[in-house]
């Protein structure tokens, strides 16, 4: 899946490019040694993707456990195990980085950038990251198993008393790691952002991924360094500091994790958003609607992400509920301008409903599920009863899953062609898409309804209430039907990378700059001059330039 | 005075936030499909080249806040009531509730004695009906959250604390649970109140304890 090394050997000086040096280094050694950013963006991701699949493997063993209301298909200690690393999994080994990984490989294409800044921090961080996944997964092979606090890992549930052994200690060891490599290639990003933009390329014309992706690593930058102070501190009380004890030491600790807790939330939403963004407006061959209110209702996003976090903790009584249920709420407005802009790229368009259209469109229909759900436990006095039940299971998973996973999977069917110069399969695009959309459904709306009836969350084990056992059963098929939806994703995957459709450098008539080189782009991105950026879509702008001479625009598209 | 009822305040909230986001929904879901089915399969050449309107998108933000405002008004009068209100009403008996890994301890230091939940009889909670009950919650080890789902209300139990709460009951039996995983047997750590009148639980109270002091 890697860059080609050859093709466009003789790359043309761009703009304001400082002589770079790229390792030419094929093979697992180049793959891990380079500091090209392409390269680094898909050994994160493809990496990332890989612990998707470990964490869906957690997910498919807890599902079968609950089937039915006494199942003894694992131990009450494995099951605490399953739930806290499939969390802590999908949550600092997946969708994280996944999002790092996509800034990381498109953010300098994009800005017209020949590389990113300070590669060799980010390949540290890469390295940093790959250590902090291997010795989480460790614990699975320690006495006593893998870290089983919940991948919130709250004191003092998470000191050395109550949850003694070497698994959880390589737990926090493994979540320090995951941050900190995290926060130093989400660095690397912005600073590529703030010094290495293509002549004409202001803040105001980056491209809407670009500008999810600012906020993004913003967001880390400001919150991830929070997560490795908690994890360093959670480490020494372990070993004897006494550090979260009593009230305020359980509370310190809560606040400390969610200060960091909330903006991931976000980190795991905007860049799957820009890529849903970019599918719709390519899709539409029109321009994504309301730009500048857009970048301001990310930018209101992002800044509000820091003032939530107790939204986590009403049930404490440690917090100001009324603060943190008036910041919460408010997060309405942006979401709400969010999907007003994707309805006005869908009017007036041309669209073409290919798979990238057809998950992006998936992506925020679903995500408003999870979206109205989040206004609705805003509120402490509904949060009472839901908090800590499938109400919330049901809430984030359609945030996460049902919202940013079918974005990250636009994104694929979008960029795959630009990562690797060869086409997905639409059918079997579309017949994942089919199955994704069932299962996922089916696996995650009882939850609301078990959740508003009673049923906690982490529990290996529930009463046999009437309703619950069909609910129970019916969450375990879906779960087996997205799993079915991966598979068919993998098999597109193989099928297209072995049996090539070439995709040319623009099947899509793209809008950004990635599509005005070829795919995938050779070393120093760009193997031409780039063309006149005087808006957000320079590519777009041109094809309306030839249309107005009276040329036909050059229909290369080769999908469907 | 009316009895703080939590079941009430959150039904009542519930029959307003569910029905607008069912709405929302509702109308992004029409719109979204009309757009496709309208705008799908036309030549590229005819798409709009319009990208903004930032009026119309202002007036829609401005909107949106009032709507915030609106659902605040509701959350913050309720909780009010839920959190402030209830603690003021006189309580007709006090229950000290101590969560400890896996089971509840119930005192009642009016009557001096004691009920658990755990392994040893399973003894429920009993409270009278129909008056407010006041329960001071603690824990001895983890953080625990005191639930009864059926009164749509928890509240955690934390080391080092006493947090005061305040509930009804109306007559029946409910199931209660903790709500904050705790460890190896958190799925056991329920307990069932009985809420009887007031009469049989003095009764039943005098019977297990010392009597009420004057």
């Amino acid at each position: 899946m890697g860059a080609q090394p050859g093709e466009g050997a003789d790359p043309v000086s761009v703009a304001t490019a400082p002589p770079a040096r790229i390792s030419r280094m094929t093979g697992w050694l180049g793959t891990l040694t380079s500091t090209d950013h392409k390269r680094m963006g898909l050994t994160l991701g493809g990496l990332s993707l890989l612990y998707f699949l470990l964490g869906g493997l957690f997910a498919l063993l807890m599902r079968t456990q609950l089937a039915q209301s006494n199942m003894h298909f694992v131990s009450d200690n494995s099951y605490n195990e399953l739930f806290t690393m499939h969390g802590s999994t999908m949550i600092y080994l997946f969708v994280t980085p996944m999002a790092i990984a996509l800034a990381v490989y498109l953010v300098p294409l994009q800005i017209g950038a020949t590389g990113i800044s300070a590669p060799r921090l980010a390949l540290a961080g890469l390295w940093t990251w790959i250590c902090g996944g291997l010795i989480m997964q460790q614990g699975w092979f320690a006495s006593g198993g893998a870290g089983r606090a919940g991948w919130s890992s709250y004191a003092p549930l998470s000191n050395g008393t109550n949850t003694p052994g070497v698994g959880q200690d390589l737990w926090v060891i493994g979540v320090i790691l995951a941050a900190a490599g995290m926060a130093a290639m989400a660095g690397c990003v912005v600073a590529t952002i703030a010094r290495r933009r293509a002549p004409g390329m202001a803040l105001l014309r980056m491209p809407v991924f670009t500008w999810t992706a600012l906020v993004t690593v913003l967001m880390v930058v400001a919150s991830f360094p929070i997560l490795v102070l908690v994890m360093v501190l959670l480490y020494i009380d372990r070993h004897g500091g006494h550090i979260f004890t009593g009230f305020t030491g359980a509370i310190d600790y809560q606040d400390l994790f969610w200060f960091f807790g909330h903006p991931v939330v976000y980190v795991m939403f905007f860049p799957y958003l820009g890529a849903a963004a970019e599918a719709i407006a390519v899709c539409s061959h029109k321009r994504w609607f309301g730009y500048i209110a857009f970048v301001a209702s990310m930018m209101a996003f992002a800044a509000m992400s820091t003032a939530v976090w107790s939204h986590h903790m009403y049930t404490t009584g440690g917090v100001t509920n009324q603060y943190f249920a008036f910041t919460s709420t408010l997060l309405l407005v942006p979401a709400g301008v969010e999907y007003f802009d994707a309805i006005g790229t869908l009017i007036g368009g041309a669209l073409v409903l290919r798979t990238s259209m057809l998950f992006a469109l998936t992506f925020f229909l679903q995500f408003l599920v999870g979206g109205l759900s989040g206004v609705f436990v805003a509120s402490p006095v509904l949060d009472y009863q839901v908090y800590g039940t499938y109400m919330i299971v049901a809430h984030f998973h359609y945030t996460l899953f049902a919202g940013s996973i079918f974005g990250f999977f636009a994104g694929v069917y979008h960029w795959f062609p630009k990562f690797t110069g060869a086409l997905l399969r639409e059918r079997l695009g579309k017949l994942q898409l089919v199955l994704m959309v069932i299962g996922t459904n089916l696996t995650f709306f009882p939850m609301f309804f078990l959740g508003n009836d009673g049923m906690p969350r982490r529990v290996s084990r529930y009463p046999t209430h009437p309703g619950w056992g069909t609910l129970n059963e019916l969450e375990t098929i879906g779960a087996g039907i997205i799993a079915l939806g991966v598979l068919v994703f993998l098999v597109n995957v193989w099928t297209s990378l072995r049996r090539r459709v070439p995709a040319g450098d623009d099947p899509w008539l793209g809008h950004t700059l990635e599509w005005a080189t070829s795919s995938p782009p050779p070393p120093l991105n760009f193997d031409r001059p780039l063309p006149p950026i005087s808006s957000y879509s320079p590519l777009l702008d041109l094809r309306h330039e030839e249309m107005d001479r009276g040329g036909e625009p050059a229909e290369v598209s080769a999908a469907r | 005075m009316a009895l703080i009822d939590t079941r009430r305040e959150y039904d009542h909230l519930f029959g307003i936030y569910v029905p607008i986001a069912i709405g929302v929904f509702a109308l992004i879901l029409v719109v979204m499909l009309a757009a496709v089915v309208i705008f799908r399969r036309r030549p590229a050449e005819r798409a709009a080249r319009w990208s903004e309107h930032n009026a119309l998108e202002g007036s829609y933000a401005a909107l949106l806040a009032c709507v915030a405002a609106f659902l605040l008004y509701l959350t913050f009068t309720a909780e009010h009531r839920v959190d402030t209100v209830a603690n003021r009403q006189r309580a007709a008996v006090v229950v000290n509730v101590i969560a400890s890994k896996w089971e509840w301890t119930f005192t009642y230091p009016a009557y001096g004695f004691s009920v658990r939940s755990g392994t040893v009889g399973r003894q429920p909670l009993v409270v009278p009906a129909g008056e407010a009950v006041r329960f001071n919650l603690t824990s001895v080890d983890v953080i625990h959250a005191f639930w009864i789902p059926a009164l749509r209300y928890k509240h955690d139990a934390i080391p080092g604390s006493t947090q005061v709460i305040t509930l009804s009951f109306t007559k029946g039996v409910f199931a209660g649970q903790c709500a904050e995983f705790c460890g190896l047997r958190h799925p056991d750590m329920v307990f069932t109140a009985h809420a009887v009148s007031p009469a049989s639980f003095g009764a039943w109270a005098r019977s297990r304890g010392r009597g009420p002091t004057p």
